[in-house]
């Protein structure tokens, strides 16, 4: 008895050496990510490993180690990026304000100028492994400089030069392999001897250049900000950030100094989705056309799955299994694949549908700028794609059913239209319910159909941000963040926010109807 | 059902054929069509459901090999489509496969031990799993650039990103084979523990193997899901060679580069396989379904 | 082989706020063959499962041969288990079923097959070694059940309610089974049921368990070889179960007390005599006179009879009940005859309570020593 205990112990230590060995690489990495200034990162980290080590080491934790990695998991790519996203909703995070202030206070402190100084020209050779400039003043002259040696690396190096009347040894690199290197010259800062700093202008050239800003020292500050202030070396004027708009501006505000920073903007996001006419007009819109969209969606799925469903159970229709199969296809073949299908054969010029119809009956419908024709044809389309899986769900319903129900009716005489509605629909709609919440929920964020198939058009007029006449909301949140024109995260957050709102009520509704079924 | 019989059955039987097949008609007007366009002359041709001058430019084009033109020139083909299918295809079985991993250890907890906040965890994920990652997408094209600045093979722009983006799908599937562990005997593992397994080996030697069947129903389901994902790959991906299939099919029918016969025959070419992994395990899918479902 | 010891243990659910099991004591001897009886809920299966290990103990000590095994887990306690619902791995024959527990200790393959065929051997499942569960009886599986106990050769069997599935034929034939099994291995065993005749038959001592009543100390009723319960119940509860069917209850008070006999005065008026030693309790002080129905004789009258309207019979060919009706009855009233004379509904007899038969409880259900029972072995 005691060896089988004392085995349990010996795999104990080794749990303790793994789970030793996975903490050493994420302090590592914790510390790596405090030294970059990600604190909210490194805290995350550090929770979730003394969290997992406690699990993983701990005989009261025993039950928590099956749950935890799949908790993890969901944390990390569920409850997370929620939050995140959340969080995103109340800053003004987008393309012109993407980096922190810090970062963007460093980006203003690297940026130089030409001072108009002296041009030198320049030679690169190449010593083993490492380069060499010479440097030759443009004014002529016999003396030029050397630079210390350097590597071919994509960090900015700094080097100093030195006066010499010697050449290096290397050989001289040709313009051809020059080009080719010009992105580490374009890092290189070169001080002369006298202090002036050089760096490359043209391909050919490197000139004097200083620093646009230096920090500005002064201690008596009013504002906590304002010791991010900077003071411009060629007018002596300084810039401040300016918290409210997210950029450096002069004393006076009246110039904006790009790029911007990221600042929290509370619920202007917001705000503005809900009063700026721009937003607020397509909003309004495209809100009432999700709502339409996924409930037609699940009305036609639901009346042509169920019609079908009843078919494909009737036996005396032979052949069941193969028509079950051939049904099933829309659903077998991936969507995008479908999809993408679709926006061909609805093509307005070459598209088979159309085709087919102007031989038919001399029509050639706009099926992408039309807003009435390009909503159809989501809708059919979306049908076409949904119908198998409420088929496959209602089959699985039908079969529940009692046979002896349908002799009984049918003793009675009853049709088979009687049938449906009198016994089929009544016994499966409480099961139905709330799949029938799901596919709606689905449906109200079923961007890849949208995406692929219309990307909203046609487009509405007078918006602010792109929007379409078919767009969904998440459709048109993901064109304000990842559109061509402009990403804005901010405002995009800020209406995800709201749809989290919507889909946690609709989950929130299925919850119950599931509840009422138990 | 056959018991009773109406004396108009075989004009029923009748009638409903011929819905059928006109139902069937129409539904699968868009496989027949874009097979026929897949062997059409160029991208522009237009004509009948046979083509008149059948052409294998469409599908020399999307197996990758450079097709001779008529004319002698040479077209290349315009996208890596093999490449792609590779791409979501590794990407799909990895996702899956630690999906897998993680929900069937996750419902195992949930279906059989005890620990606190349990029915508050099972309720948040049915809730979670509500909530498409297509409204976080900001925040996850945050997270992998953050990401990326660690571990590069994790960043923006790389497979790795787009397999661990899935993995928040799990949430459904531990519902799913948690309702599936229930169905299952707990006795089972306790007289496995008395016969001197550790809670370990229970559940591999005893709950696992009878689980093979909703296991495989799984790993089908999410390596469909993963190889149809478009939006995360969409915004996560970027170079031409690290596209996956769903992201990269889109390619082809710009307005400004409109591609409609390469298209389908790499449509047919892709789609194809997949479709018929799905036909194959439709009855374990379609059982999956809807015994997940109905439990809810 | 090993000794069994309990000492104080208590299981509850919700930290403590309400109790299944409190207080139970049991020491079970090496080779004794033990059986916990009771009415559903009572926790015999909760308590037979703390001794394996598959439910925590809440407080109180379980030690197996000496050793604390209160936080083993139960694959480290070497115990076997029948469970009721037999709990084959479906997936595996029957043999590899046996040979599981064996296969996961890293048993020899020599060690393996010898111990399978000698367990195949014994519950004459040669023949069925290779088959899956499915395609076996239940009685077949319920031998498979054992089988994989055997195997492991544990220190402990324990019992769930192994036959309750199995039908009323078979439970017979497979409860001999048991026995036989028991005398040959002499394995300690615990045996849990709700069946009084596989107890009373089965074991060596009977543990009755009572669901836990608000405010009880303990719900261990009484431990005892059968007939001691059986003529020498601790209590009503005790009366009230052992036997079948169930004793009959008359409410009084006694009349008279002493060391000898006592005679008691039931609430109707009738004066009725018992042989127990009531020379501690109060003249007056409430009692309950049992009595069971199979001592009771019907249209007799020796001095010692009640009087009671006859509401229905059950005639069942060797023997008959009478269902009585009386005034100061508890539940019912129950008279056993062996012949099936004609008896009218309705009418009205006499039934003779013979006071060697008859048992007496204080108010607090406790029994009163009974002075001319059959001794029974200590």
């Amino acid at each position: 008895m005691s060896t089988s205990r004392a085995t349990r112990s010996s795999g104990a230590y080794l749990v303790i050496a793994i789970v030793a060995v996975i903490d050493l690489v994420l302090l590592y990495g914790v510390t790596l990510m405090y030294a970059q200034g990600e604190l909210a990162f490194a805290m995350l980290v550090l929770v979730l490993a003394a969290v997992g080590s406690w699990v993983f080491i701990s005989r009261k934790g025993y039950n928590y180690r099956y749950v935890y990695p799949s908790l993890l998991g969901v944390i990390t790519f569920i409850v997370f990026p929620l939050i995140y996203t959340v969080n995103v909703a109340f800053t003004n995070y987008s393309s012109n304000h993407l980096l922190s202030l810090e970062r963007v206070r460093a980006i203003h402190l690297a940026k130089t100028y030409r001072t108009g100084g002296e041009s030198f020209s320049f030679k690169m050779y190449q010593e083993g492994p490492s380069f060499r400039l010479m440097l030759t003043s443009a004014a002529g002259g016999e003396e030029h400089y050397l630079t210390e040696p350097f590597t071919d690396s994509e960090e900015p190096q700094s080097l100093n030069a030195f006066e010499s009347s010697h050449v290096p040894t290397g050989a001289v690199l040709p313009i051809r392999e020059v080009i080719k290197k010009r992105s580490i010259l374009k890092k290189l800062d070169i001080v002369l001897p006298d202090g002036t700093e050089l760096a490359m202008t043209s391909l050919r050239k490197f000139g004097a250049i200083a620093k646009v800003y230096r920090p500005d020292d002064h201690t008596d500050r009013q504002y906590p900000e304002q010791s991010f202030a900077l003071i411009d070396n060629r007018t002596e004027e300084t810039i401040y950030p300016d918290i409210e708009t997210g950029y450096y501006t002069n004393e006076d505000g009246t110039e904006q100094i790009g790029p911007g920073f990221t600042i929290y903007t509370g619920w202007d996001n917001f705000v503005r989705v809900f009063t700026d006419p721009g937003i607020q007009g397509p909003f309004l819109k495209i809100f009432s056309w999700t709502v339409i969209f996924a409930a037609l969606s699940v009305a036609f799925t639901l009346v042509i799955g169920l019609l079908m469903a009843c078919l494909v159970q009737w036996e005396p229709l032979k052949g069941n299994g193969v028509y079950r199969l051939l049904l099933i296809l829309p659903y077998a073949v991936p969507a995008f694949i479908s999809i993408l299908i679709f926006r061909g054969l609805f093509n307005q010029n070459f598209g088979e549908i159309n085709l087919l119809l102007d031989m038919l009956f001399g029509i050639k419908p706009e099926w992408f700028s039309n807003e009435l024709l390009a909503k159809s044809m989501v809708i059919i389309v979306n049908t076409w794609l949904g119908y198998p899986y409420m088929m496959i769900l209602c089959i699985g319903l039908l079969k529940s059913i009692p046979d002896d129900l349908y002799e009984a009716s049918g003793i009675d005489g009853a049709s088979p239209a009687q049938n449906l509605f009198h016994i089929t629909i009544p016994m499966i709609i409480k099961p139905l319910i709330p799949l029938l919440i799901a596919s709606f929920a689905f449906n109200f964020n079923n961007l890849v159909l949208i995406a692929l198939l219309t990307d909203g058009a046609p487009d509405m007029l007078h918006a602010t941000t792109p929007a379409g006449a078919t767009d969904i909301l998440v459709s048109y949140t993901f064109r304000i963040a990842f559109g061509s024109y402009g990403q804005d995260y901010g405002l995009a957050s800020a209406i995800a926010t709201v749809i989290f709102l919507m889909v946690g009520f609709i989950a929130w509704i299925n919850l119950k109807a599931t509840r009422r079924l138990q | 059902m056959a018991m009773v019989q109406p004396r108009n059955l075989k004009y029923r039987v009748w009638t409903a054929r011929i819905v059928m097949w006109l139902f069937l008609l129409v539904i699968l007007f868009p496989f027949f069509m874009i097979i026929s366009v897949s062997l059409r002359t160029g991208n522009f041709a237009t004509g009948s459901l046979i083509p008149e001058n059948p052409s294998l430019e469409h599908w020399y084009l999307a197996l990758g090999i450079p097709w001779e033109n008529a004319d002698g020139s040479i077209t290349q083909p315009p996208f890596p489509v093999l490449t792609w299918l590779w791409n979501s295809i590794k990407v799909a079985i990895t996702s899956s496969a630690l999906i897998l991993i993680l929900a069937t250890t996750g419902a195992y907890a949930f279906a059989r031990l005890r620990f606190r906040f349990k029915q508050q965890m099972l309720t948040a994920m049915m809730i979670l799993q509500m909530f498409p990652a297509v409204l976080a997408l900001v925040a996850i094209y945050s997270l992998f650039d953050q990401i990326g600045d660690y571990i590069p093979w994790l960043g923006l722009d790389s497979l790795g990103s787009v397999t661990l983006a899935y993995l928040g799908g799990m949430a459904l599937h531990i519902w799913l084979i948690k309702g599936y562990f229930e169905t299952i005997d707990n006795s089972l593992e306790e007289a496995a523990a008395i016969d001197g397994a550790t809670p370990w080996q229970a559940f591999r030697f005893v709950l696992l193997p009878l689980s093979v069947p909703i296991l495989a129903v799984v790993f089908i389901l999410a390596f469909i899901a993963s190889i149809a994902e478009y939006p995360v790959a969409s915004v996560l991906l970027q170079s031409m060679d690290n596209l996956t299939l769903a992201v990269g099919s889109r390619q082809y029918l710009n307005p400004q580069n409109y591609l409609w016969g390469d298209f389908a025959a790499a449509a047919v070419l892709s789609g194809f396989p997949i479709t018929i992994i799905f036909l194959a395990c439709q009855r374990w899918i379609v059982g999956g379904l809807t015994s997940g479902g109905v439990k809810g | 082989m090993a000794e069994v010891k309990l000492v104080n243990i208590a299981k509850s659910y919700d930290q403590g706020q309400t109790w299944t099991l409190k207080d139970i004591n049991l020491d079970i001897g090496n080779g004794e063959f033990i059986a916990f009886i009771g009415p559903s809920g009572c926790g015999k299966s909760t308590l037979l499962r703390m001794i394996c290990g598959l439910e925590d103990i809440t407080s109180g000590e379980l030690s197996i041969d000496g050793e604390k095994v209160n936080d083993w887990p139960p694959n480290e306690r070497r115990v076997g288990m029948v469970f009721q619902s037999y709990a084959l791995y479906p997936h595996m024959s029957v043999a590899e079923n046996m040979a599981f527990g064996l296969k996961l200790a890293k048993a020899k393959k020599s060690v393996v097959d010898e111990r399978v065929d000698e367990a195949a051997r014994i519950l004459q499942l040669q023949a069925l070694l290779e088959r899956k569960p499915k395609a076996m009886s239940g009685g077949q599986r319920q031998r498979v059940a054992i089988g994989r106990s055997i195997v492991q050769q544990p220190r402990v069997f324990l019992f769930d309610e192994p036959l309750s599935n199995l039908d009323v034929a078979l439970r017979v034939q497979m409860r001999q089974e048991i026995a036989r099994l028991h005398r040959r291995l002499q394995t300690t065993s615990i045996y849990v049921t709700h069946d009084q005749v596989e107890a009373m038959t089965l074991a060596d001592q009977i543990v009755v368990l009572s669901p836990l009543a608000q405010g009880a100390a303990t719900n261990l009723e009484q431990v005892g070889k059968p007939l001691e319960l059986y003529h020498h119940p601790a209590n009503l509860f005790v009366a009230g179960f052992i036997g079948s069917p169930k004793m009959n209850f008359f409410d009084g008070v006694i009349e008279k007390g002493g060391e000898e006999e006592t005679y008691i005065r039931l609430t109707t008026g009738e004066t009725l005599k018992a042989f127990v030693d009531t020379s501690k309790a109060d003249p007056g002080s409430r009692v309950v006179l049992g009595i069971r129905p199979e001592h009771t004789l019907a249209e007799t009258d020796n001095g010692n009879a009640v009087d009671g309207r006859i509401e229905a019979l059950e005639r069942l060919g060797a023997e008959s009940f009478i269902y009585m009706s009386h005034d100061t009855i508890r539940e019912h009233f129950i008279v056993r005859v062996e012949d099936s004379l004609r008896r009218e509904e309705g009418s009205r007899i006499r039934v003779e309570l013979p006071p060697e038969h008859c048992y007496l409880f204080d108010a607090n259900g406790i029994a009163f020593k009974r002075t001319r029972a059959p001794e029974i072995d200590q």
